[in-house]
């Protein structure tokens, strides 16, 4: 399958030398995006997170173990395995930017989709969101809560391209064209180590353009075809050839854990 | 995609042009934003006008500078502040979430009163108030009978708390512990007055001896700041960082090297170094030199393996790069933030003197007594500990009648935790100032609503770690707090107006105005989200070497494992539970369900005759801990990681009886030479439960 191409491509490139896994991306990825907290969040199968850092580990023994943390959010892959596999075409690869969609009113809750993806990017609402009382006071205006019964992932905080490309467009800039920074997503800007470089791939005005080129570079699972548009690069070759390993054997979890 | 980049810069032109003025229409968001309207019983997205405020967010320790997001006024997000020079745009994972911990279900919602074991009622200010005056009427003039602990280590709530018990006639003013007190007294024995800097910014070696200077360690954002300004993402690293300590934690992940060092082990390790440094030329000028020289030829590489359990050819190893750095940097502290001693800080702190690293760019620094905003404050230098205190009230050596307790929670975050809370039980009237219900306001007499950071006026000086004299100030984000709260620095001056204790100010507001005067600072620059620094820089070092003639190795029991506590910033600290929304940041090997999850390698494991997800019981003196294991290479010989901040018995659904206390194992001695109380080389037994 050939890879849906956009002129313009949002992407990260995750520095996995520079995560130290502290986890404020996945606090700031909750915010941004109204994620009630859950009671029992050591329940994995039932929480929702949307960026999620897993812990890998090189399997020596003490003292010469190390470990390094790999945030993972959507991929916003170029062939997404979850896209053809939706019947009601409530998940699409159609905007510019080539971030996939997630449209909760169409979702019927399947979940053919979360068995699709090997990122396990997606998650299922088994409850309505609840918030404790208050707590729906500080509800952030840039994503509408979802209920019970359908899938939600990560979009790249959306809302936060609109109003760059808003903000670019009253100052009578190009909103097709928009400078490096301009838009980041939540995670990428509350990286106090600045791991999450985020921009147009396909721009080279934009610095993951050379950096997603980087010799140290790579995609999770690579082998799959999937493309995503999220990259990483680690100079450990320990951690890139984890990347590639876990596509053979396709079982997550096997060398990774939540963090 | 077969585009070379030329092709790319034509490809990405070509597709602008004509798209210039048209607005892309994003179908799906629209969908969701008319679609959603048919879910009436899910939580609406509110509306107003979104506004970024500057905030001072003391949430974690350190206290991170951040701008609050809000929405018609209320705050929803924070987000980084990009002009302010500590945290440079980042923001710890405790602040991040710092709108919500507003609406925290474990708030107290306005003062109240004790009225039966665990039961409270709710009062009115004017009776809370009125109720604390009587109360330290009773024993002002009596020295003895009044104390206060505070587990800020930043704020000028302290001056005015520390000089309110001078004025009431009582020297009971206590700190919870940490590296600010520690070490503050590792400088004293080396000859220096006043709080340690690390300038990790100006080095290109970085040696992190037990601190967890990446992810909970002094001012965490500014050092992640100033590590990542050494990695540039698909650069050339500037700089090497080796971290030592007993567990492979956050800042060992992303080091260059990590060096297991078992939790007893620090001060061998560092004169270990020492001695090697000196076998290849290095010497100093100090005065204790030839002394310090005598003590550290001890710490043989065999020594130190047998002590620390790092192998000759690592030690040997580090030595020459430290040797080799143009400007490297030591950083002492204990693991988990405490625990270890004045001497214990004092062994990794020479090695900056005898590397020459001390007040230089890139070295170690000593901070300048700072100023205080009341005459009759008790500065850092002079501050008693908590532990030592609680202790004497155990043993009937101290008697105090009334407690006040701010910003902080003794009844759960003292080693011995069981004993302390007992020991708390006994001071006849707890006051507790607090925003939260915590463990030590469930226990209180009268509990005082404390606002959130975005709803109060507050500063913090020179937090720990800085490399420079450092001062923040904050202003309240908020019109109006959620809470009943007031500003406890407020309620503690309305009292001393009525007890006759005069202090000469009447707001908390006030008193930072005074302390930023003093400073020199411009106030307003301060909470627009601005920081005030100097380069003002204390005396010289000595090595310490009268001091570190007391360390011994110890030799380690067979029987027992060393207990590592393991701190995430994530987590939060002793005076706040893990926030909500962390708790997805928790991972399986930390707590599954409700239990906590202690680690181990798998020879300690096999010999301690336990198998992964096996129930144990840790054990030290009465101090009993329920956990399961998980085999984890990232732990040094003979030791058990325990993450620290779990098994809660107050605060809210969300954190309470989830996992257990570490504090309950861990066990006091009297550091040797300095008489203060340490805990970081406490035992377990561990038996199957
Ligand atoms: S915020 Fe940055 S350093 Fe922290 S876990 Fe996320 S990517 Fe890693
Ligand atoms: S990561 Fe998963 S959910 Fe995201 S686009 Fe790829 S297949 Fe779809």
């Amino acid at each position: 399958m050939k890879a849906k191409e956009f002129n313009i491509k949002w992407g990260m490139v995750i520095d996995l030398d520079k995560c130290t896994g502290c986890g404020a991306c996945m606090t700031a990825c909750q915010v941004e995006n109204n994620i009630a907290p859950m009671v029992d969040s050591s329940n994995k199968l039932r929480t929702l997170s949307w960026m999620l850092v897993f812990e890998m580990s090189n399997k020596k023994p003490c003292p010469d173990a190390e470990i390094a943390y790999l945030p993972r959010p959507c991929m916003q892959c170029g062939n997404p395995a979850c896209v053809p596999v939706c019947p009601v075409v409530a998940t699409d690869k159609n905007e510019e930017g080539g971030i996939v969609s997630q449209i909760y009113p169409r979702c019927i809750g399947c979940r053919y989709c979360m068995a699709a993806c090997p990122y396990h990017a997606r998650y299922f609402n088994w409850e309505d969101p609840i918030f404790p009382k208050g707590m729906e006071k500080a509800l952030s205006p840039s994503t509408s809560t979802r209920p019970r019964g359908v899938v939600e992932k990560c979009n790249f905080c959306h809302t936060r391209l609109q109003n760059a490309k808003d903000k670019v467009r009253m100052e009578g800039g190009n909103p097709e064209a928009l400078p490096d920074g301009a838009y980041m997503p939540a995670c990428s800007e509350v990286c106090p180590t600045g791991a999450i470089t985020f921009g147009d791939l396909k721009n080279p005005e934009h610095k993951v353009h050379e950096l997603a080129k980087s010799e140290n570079a790579f995609r999770l699972l690579e082998k799959l075809g999937l493309a995503p548009q999220v990259y990483y690069m680690s100079k450990r070759e320990w951690v890139r050839k984890l990347g590639d390993n876990y596509a053979a054997t396709g079982k997550p979890g096997a060398e990774k854990k939540h963090s | 995609m077969g585009l070379d980049r030329r092709g790319f810069v034509k490809f990405v032109v070509g597709g602008v042009a004509g798209t210039l003025f048209t607005p892309v229409i994003w179908q799906s968001l629209d969908d969701v934003s008319i679609w959603s309207q048919n879910w009436p019983w899910i939580p609406r997205l509110n509306k107003g006008e979104v506004k970024s405020t500057a905030a001072l967010s003391k949430l974690c320790p350190a206290g991170c500078a951040v701008k609050v997001k809000t929405l018609g006024g209320l705050p929803y997000a924070a987000i980084g502040n990009t002009a302010n020079p500590m945290s440079k745009g980042g923001v710890c994972p405790v602040c991040a979430g710092g709108a919500q911990l507003m609406y925290s279900p474990a708030r107290v919602a306005s003062p109240m009163k004790k009225v039966g074991e665990g039961k409270f009622e709710a009062i009115k200010w004017e009776d809370a108030e009125a109720m604390l005056v009587e109360k330290l009427t009773a024993v002002k003039g009596q020295e003895g009978k009044l104390a206060v602990i505070s587990g800020d280590e930043t704020g000028s709530a302290n001056d005015v708390f520390s000089a309110f018990a001078a004025g009431m006639g009582s020297t009971g003013f206590y700190m919870m512990p940490g590296e600010m007190l520690t070490a503050t007294k590792g400088v004293k024995l080396m000859g220096g007055n006043g709080q340690p800097g690390f300038d990790i910014a100006g080095a290109d070696f970085v040696l992190m001896i037990g601190a967890d200077a990446l992810d909970s360690w002094g001012a965490t954002v500014a050092n992640q700041k100033a590590f990542a300004a050494t990695r540039p993402t698909g650069g050339a690293a500037t700089a090497q960082f080796v971290y030592a300590g007993p567990v492979l934690n956050n800042t060992a992940s992303v080091s260059d090297k990590w060096v297991a060092v078992t939790p007893t082990g620090a001060s061998a390790f560092a004169l270990g170094l020492a001695n090697l440094l000196i076998a290849a030329g290095a010497v100093s000028s100090a005065p204790d030199f030839a002394d310090y020289k005598a003590l550290a030829a001890k710490f043989t590489p065999e020594a130190v393996e047998a002590a620390a359990g790092v192998k000759a050819e690592v030690l040997k190893d580090l030595a020459a790069k430290l040797k080799a750095a143009k400007a490297p940097l030591v950083i002492a502290g204990a693991s988990f933030g405490q625990g270890a001693g004045a001497v214990d800080f004092c062994a990794a702190a020479s090695l900056n003197v005898l590397l020459g690293r001390v007040n230089v760019t890139g070295g170690m620094t000593v901070l300048p007594t700072a100023p205080k905003a009341l005459a009759a404050a008790i500065g850092r230098e002079s501050a008693l500990d908590a532990g030592s205190f609680l202790s004497a009230v155990a043993t009937g050596k101290a008697t105090p009648a009334v407690l006040m307790v701010y910003e902080a929670n003794p009844a759960f975050a003292l080693p011995q935790a069981g004993e302390m809370a007992k020991s708390l039980g006994n001071i006849a009237f707890k006051v507790s100032f607090s925003t939260y219900m915590d463990e030590t306001a469930a226990m209180a007499d009268l509990i005082l609503p404390a606002p959130h950071p975005y709803e109060r006026f507050d500063d913090a000086m020179n937090p720990y770690g800085v490399a420079k004299p450092t001062y923040l100030a904050g202003k309240p984000v908020v019109k109006k707090p959620v809470a009943d709260c007031k500003d406890p620095v407020d309620v503690l001056l309305a009292a001393a107006g009525k007890l006759g204790v005069s202090l000469g100010f009447e707001t908390y507001a006030d008193v930072i105005k005074a302390k930023a005067s003093a400073v020199g600072a411009d106030l307003d620059t301060l909470t627009a989200g601005g920081a005030w620094t100097s380069d003002g820089k204390g005396g010289n070092l000595s090595l310490g070497a009268a001091a570190l003639a007391k360390v011994a190795p110890a030799a380690a029991d067979p029987k027992t494992l060393a207990v590592a506590p393991v701190t995430r910033q994530a987590f939060g600290s002793g005076s706040l539970a893990t926030p909500p929304a962390n708790l997805l940041i928790v991972r399986e090997d930390e707590l599954t369900g409700k239990d906590l999850v202690v680690r181990m390698n798998a020879a300690t494991a096999k010999a301690a005759g336990v198998t992964q997800g096996a129930k144990v019981k840790l054990t030290a003196g009465s101090g009993e801990l329920k956990a399961r294991i998980s085999v984890n290479e990232g732990v040094a010989a003979g030791t058990v990681a325990v993450p620290m901040g779990f098994g809660r018995s107050a605060w809210d659904e969300f954190t309470k009886g989830k996992g257990d206390n570490v504090y309950k194992i861990l066990t006091v001695s009297d550091e040797a030479g300095t008489g203060l109380k340490v805990w970081a080389g406490s035992t377990v037994t561990v038996a199957k439960g």
